[in-house]
């Protein structure tokens, strides 16, 4: 078949790979504001445990109801809930700290979801259901992805202020606000809503891949919240768009791990080059990331700013 | 006597129901500078947070004869504070309208200007722009006082403001707190310098031993009292006695 396009474009004559584009672009508009804030809040090996807890879930919704993505949420929601309240659970009544408990659950989720998989015999193919496949990309999952966008946009729009707030100064916010554990319960919801979204493109292993790697990745260059946010979503679009066209050209290779090692790629070039990388990192002591030039430029305003005061 | 905006009789506090502090009695007028002293543990903070109506009290309760101020300013310890957020100081202080803001209130020019005024009073205004992990401990509690400082509140509570803090600047942050006792506010601290109780505050808290005393800071932060309510042991005392002999310096 000729192309319609230029030799190296020849992908877009493909509806699924126009399918794949145009999905990664509406869940990058969606993860990249959730993954930042999970590195924010330094909750980012919490979100990759998450995202391995809620796969028996799924797997039980596949065998139980078929294969759709309403079984995929629902199964996919309540397991999400069940691991996060189990896990704290565990952390508040034994002596088990919440990583643990929470990397001894997932552990056992994973097992137990592979398990049921194989045992089900189900017709999804294990590979594309770890690792992800592009030729997955239904309009039920379309519809799925642009559902999760818009309630995770719509979400951000009204809970960014409390999100901000509650994420630098937690015990500030409990004083100021009327419902404090509302915020973070909501934005647990919208991590597991947000895995669920990106499964189909990125499979259950590498999902939380595109949400962790180009928030990392965008932190070192950046120090205003919004352009964070903005430069997250560019990393996240960039991985997408670059490994679905990798995994394009070589069709043996999952779209997941393509996807998750361009985002790689990205978070090496910027750990070696942002100034908040390694290009200061030399100069920084690890624990306080300031410079000596900082420290006596600081001085310096503080005694003016002493002067103008007293 | 001004009318009191708060007090509190046969107060119990404590955490789920059990009792840290019995018999917790105290009165604050508008303008009055309230200090409370304790030793580590001895529920300084609980009485903060049951104020603030995070934690609810054991038995008892507080009464608000002018109703409760909304908002409480509050600035607590900085233990769980992430100074690696990106943000900068004249975002960290514009943080103080966003209980009158809500989820998408406008910042006007009259909050954009009483920000830059908090700004300046609490000299900041020229590291603004600066990233927080820049900042020194110094720097970035005149930038959380900025934030309580629009916060604008008659009611405002300070956790152990100057922990982190050298003298310059708990001087400085100091006279901002006489300022803001001028205009008729009301101020909570928590404090363990007893220099500064005595030169600033016009009442005292002492909380130990799971009971309290209340009144004027001469009168409660005696030597007897403070050794009493395990504050310090009885050696420690005999410097506050040389202190005590000093003339008072400041207002009250």
């Amino acid at each position: 078949m000729p192309s319609r396009y230029l030799p190296m474009f020849e992908w877009l004559d493909y509806d699924f790979m126009v399918r794949a584009l145009a999905a990664t672009l509406v869940l990058s508009f969606s993860v990249a504001p959730v993954g930042a804030f999970l590195v924010l809040r330094r909750l980012s090996l919490a979100g990759e445990a998450m995202a391995h807890a809620i796969v028996p879930g799924i797997v039980i919704g596949f065998v139980v109801a078929g294969l759709s993505v309403g079984s995929m949420i629902v199964g996919g929601l309540s397991a999400g809930i069940l691991v996060a309240v189990l896990t704290s659970l565990l952390a508040r009544m034994t002596i088990i700290r919440e990583d643990a408990s929470l990397a001894s659950l997932y552990l056992i989720a994973l097992a137990l979801g592979i398990f049921i998989l194989s045992a089900a015999g189900s017709a999804v193919p294990l590979k594309s259901f770890l690792f992800g496949s592009i030729l997955g990309i239904d309009d039920e999952t379309l519809i799925l992805i642009g559902a999760t966008a818009t309630i995770t946009l719509v979400s951000f729009a009204v809970l960014l202020r409390p999100l901000i707030i509650n994420t630098i100064d937690p015990v500030f916010y409990e004083s100021q606000s009327k419902y404090p554990g509302l915020v973070t319960q909501w934005f647990m919801l919208l991590v597991v809503l947000n895995l669920l979204g990106a499964f189909k493109a990125l499979g259950t292993l590498m999902a939380v891949g595109l949400m962790i790697l180009p928030a990392t990745a965008a932190r070192y260059w950046v120090s205003t919240i919004t352009s964070y946010l903005l430069l997250t979503f560019v990393f996240a679009l960039a991985s997408c768009w670059v490994g679905l066209i990798v995994s394009f050209y070589l069709p043996e290779v999952p779209s997941g791990p393509a996807i998750v090692l361009v985002a790689g790629v990205i978070f090496f070039i910027s750990l070696v080059f942002a100034h908040q990388g390694f290009h200061v990192g030399a100069r920084l002591k690890p624990s306080r990331r300031k410079t000596a030039s900082d420290e006596r430029e600081n001085a310096k305003k503080g005694e003016n700013a002493y002067e103008k005061t007293v | 006597m001004k009318p009191a905006i708060l007090s509190a009789a046969g107060l119990t506090l404590g955490y789920g129901g059990v009792p840290l502090v019995r018999d917790v009695a105290f009165e604050l007028a508008p303008g009055d500078v309230f200090a409370v002293v304790g030793h580590n543990g001895s529920g300084k903070s609980t009485l903060i947070k049951t104020i603030l109506g995070t934690l609810p009290a054991v038995s008892g309760q507080l009464n608000w004869p002018q109703g409760r101020p909304e908002p409480i300013a509050y600035l607590g310890q900085q233990t769980e504070f992430d100074r690696r957020f990106p943000i900068r100081v004249c975002d960290l202080a514009a943080m103080g309208a966003w209980s009158r803001l809500g989820l998408a209130g406008r910042i006007d020019a009259a909050c954009k200007a009483r920000i830059q005024a908090a700004l300046e009073r609490t000299g900041t205004a020229e590291i603004a722009d600066m990233p927080l992990y820049k900042l020194s401990a110094g720097q970035l509690q005149r930038a959380l006082f900025a934030r309580t400082m629009v916060q604008n509140a008659s009611l405002i509570l300070l956790d152990e403001p100057f922990a982190a803090v050298d003298q310059t600047t708990e001087a400085a942050l100091l006279s901002l707190i006489d300022e803001w006792a001028g205009e008729g506010r009301t101020l909570i601290l928590v404090l363990h310098d007893l220099t500064a109780v005595l030169e600033h505050c016009t009442s005292a808290l002492l909380v130990g031993d799971g009971r309290t005393r209340f009144g004027a800071p001469r009168q409660t932060l005696t030597p007897a009292n403070l050794v009493a309510l395990k504050y310090m042991s009885e050696s420690q005392a005999a410097w506050i006695e040389a202190m005590y002999a000093k003339p008072v310096s400041a207002h009250v």
